[in-house]
């Protein structure tokens, strides 16, 4: 009983690191003047459970052998990363208004010359989970526990590497290889149903040979769930298709994929930390 | 004339094994590649560092640079042109920008190589398309011996490089065994004289030195350079040779755009211009054929080379 109620409480802390983490998404991007809030908002609840619960890293160490590493293949949502960093301590929150400007620390895509926390560079769509997949090798050769994560998007599995890189590793058996999708349903020029033919995205992971899960991407606690299945199947890849929303936490920016990429105006910065939890 | 044959995908293979033999970071990624660079004994060898992805030339580059990001040395190799074509932008940004230190083992590289082939298996841009990505190094050996050199001396250096490797039926210029491999120098392998300057990178370095032969039997004094580290390029060491014969030919099996005859181009406009004459293939596709007719039929020929220094020193002349 005090375990379950001590969970709860852990995923409260979660939750509300989620929203922190979408606050600062949508402040770097304000004052930074540019950026992609939608895809950064949907990601968020999958990002704040790798940084602050899934994964053995520290932040005084990031080059450290045997930490687990994240790649966010879907580049282009990097302010949610760099909020997470910050807050795990990489680097401070007094950089965010520099993202995308000249000299900054932050790219306009994860950039691992320039981060601090950052274990590949990423965001040319497709390539993360075959990055991934050669760090889950590199532990297998080297002997190492860590753990690799993915986060990729729905609208860059169109790639053909992806599909070259799911095909490699469950045939090499990889199982300290987890990915997770963040299925908003929207790619850069509209609904993935209109564009690009990925659906059913399940079976066709399940028939490439990958242990395949779903869960909403917004809930936290089945998150954390699916990643400790995905673990337990250590024969095999893993991949996690997480259902969110474009703009997540945000009400006006939910579901509109107009917020693909665009800075919000001072009053509708405003209007969205309101809803985050208070005024700026 | 029989031209003596040593293959230079054997010894890219036995060299690997040597080097992974005294260093537990060398691992070997192929893209169903195992039979092209004879890696069977590898395989054999060392199962545990051997990765092979299927005929997956993009993957393949992003999971060495996985594997490079954890502290392995992976070295790729595969068809040249499945490498530096199909998986450029991987190189480009997963690989040369940060640094990682992944080795590309491009074979076939060259018409030549590709030769039977036809179009579809005959490289000819891939030095021009490595060369224009920054941070990673280009070295293209002129015969096995030298790829034993050239793979050692990548595994010594941290960081990207790009190593063209031929056929199997590749020409031996270097007689006696294994000759030192400077990286980053040039080497001259005949200096007879200062009339002209023939640069030569690759498996037809034998037409060049056959050239500077049949130029001395007319009294024309030619020093020929065998240029194997396209990049970083020894600038210095060619200004200092340019200065000396004021014309040069430049000889490749790649196109003349972006190869050898452009990279020294650059150099001698920037620091020592001189009359110059590229050979190599001619900005065209060309076909099927055994090597030499090949060669022959796309003015890679050493009367070619002949003719072309013969133009260039009448023009230092007017």
């Amino acid at each position: 009983m005090k375990d379950i109620t001590k969970m709860e409480t852990d995923i409260k802390k979660l939750e509300n690191l989620a929203r922190l983490v979408r606050r600062d998404i949508v402040t770097m991007i304000h004052l930074a003047g540019d950026g992609h809030p939608g895809p950064s908002l949907s990601v968020a609840d999958i990002v704040t459970a790798l940084y602050f619960d899934i994964m053995n890293i520290d932040p005084s160490r990031s080059q450290w052998g045997d930490r687990d590493r994240l790649i966010l293949s879907k580049g282009h949502a990097c302010p949610a990363v760099y909020a997470a960093l910050s807050r795990k301590g990489y680097f401070s929150s007094e950089v965010f208004p520099t993202l995308r400007h000249l000299d900054s620390i932050l790219q306009g895509h994860p950039d691992v010359n320039k981060t601090p926390g950052i274990d590949a560079t990423a965001g040319s769509l497709g390539n993360g989970i075959s990055i991934g997949l050669g760090m889950a090798l590199a532990a297998r050769i080297q002997g190492k526990a860590y753990w690799t994560y993915v986060v990729t998007g729905d609208g860059e599995l169109n790639e053909g590497v992806i599909w070259e890189a799911l095909m490699a590793a469950s045939h090499h058996k990889i199982g300290n290889l987890i990915v997770l999708v963040d299925n908003n349903e929207y790619q850069s020029g509209g609904s993935i149903r209109t564009i690009s033919g990925i659906l059913p995205l399940r079976p066709k992971v399940e028939s490439f040979g990958w242990h395949c899960q779903e869960v909403d991407g917004h809930n936290i606690a089945e998150i954390l769930h699916a990643v400790r299945a995905a673990q337990a199947a250590s024969d095999k890849p893993s991949i996690i298709i997480c259902h969110t929303v474009k703009g997540k936490g945000v009400p006006y920016m939910e579901g509109n994929n107009a917020w693909h990429k665009r800075a919000p105006t001072r009053e509708e910065y405003e209007e969205a930390m309101m809803v985050l939890g208070g005024a700026a | 004339m029989t031209v003596k044959q040593e293959n230079t995908r054997v010894a890219f293979r036995d060299t690997l094994m040597e080097l992974a033999a005294g260093d537990e970071r060398i691992v070997l990624v192929c893209a169903d590649s195992a039979l092209v660079v004879k890696a069977g004994a590898f395989q054999e060898k060392y199962p545990d560092r051997f990765i092979d992805v299927g005929i997956a030339e993009q993957n393949a580059v992003c999971v060495a640079a996985g594997l490079a990001s954890c502290g392995l040395i992976p070295f790729f190799a595969t068809y040249s042109g499945f490498i530096t074509m199909r998986a450029c932008e991987q190189i480009r940004t997963f690989v040369a920008y940060p640094g990682l230190n992944v080795k590309f083992i491009g074979a076939n590289g060259g018409m030549a190589a590709g030769e039977r082939e036809g179009v579809t298996h005959q490289f000819f841009e891939d030095i021009g398309i490595v060369r224009s990505i920054p941070g990673i190094s280009v070295v293209v050996p002129a015969d096995a011996s030298q790829v034993k050199g050239a793979v050692k001396a990548a595994a010594g250096e941290s960081g990207p490089c790009y190593i063209r490797i031929g056929s199997g039926r590749d020409p031996v210029v270097n007689e006696g065994g294994q000759v030192p491999f400077n990286f980053g120098k040039v080497r001259v392998l005949k200096d007879d004289g200062n009339d002209v300057a023939i640069f030569v990178m690759g498996f037809v370095t034998n037409r060049a030195l056959e050239a500077a032969d049949i130029l001395k039997k007319e009294g024309i004094n030619a020093v020929v350079v065998d240029v194997h580290t396209l990049k970083p390029l020894d600038v210095e060491a060619i200004a200092a040779i340019l200065q000396k014969t004021r014309a040069a030919v430049t000889v490749e099996d790649h196109n003349i755009i972006g190869g050898l005859g452009s990279a020294i181009a650059e150099a001698s406009t920037e620091v020592m211009p001189v009359h110059l004459a590229r050979i190599g293939l001619c900005d065209v596709y060309p076909e099927s054929g055994l090597p030499d007719p090949l060669l022959d039929k796309y003015h890679i020929g050493v009367v070619d080379i002949v003719n072309a220094a013969k133009k260039v020193i009448v023009k230092k002349t007017v």
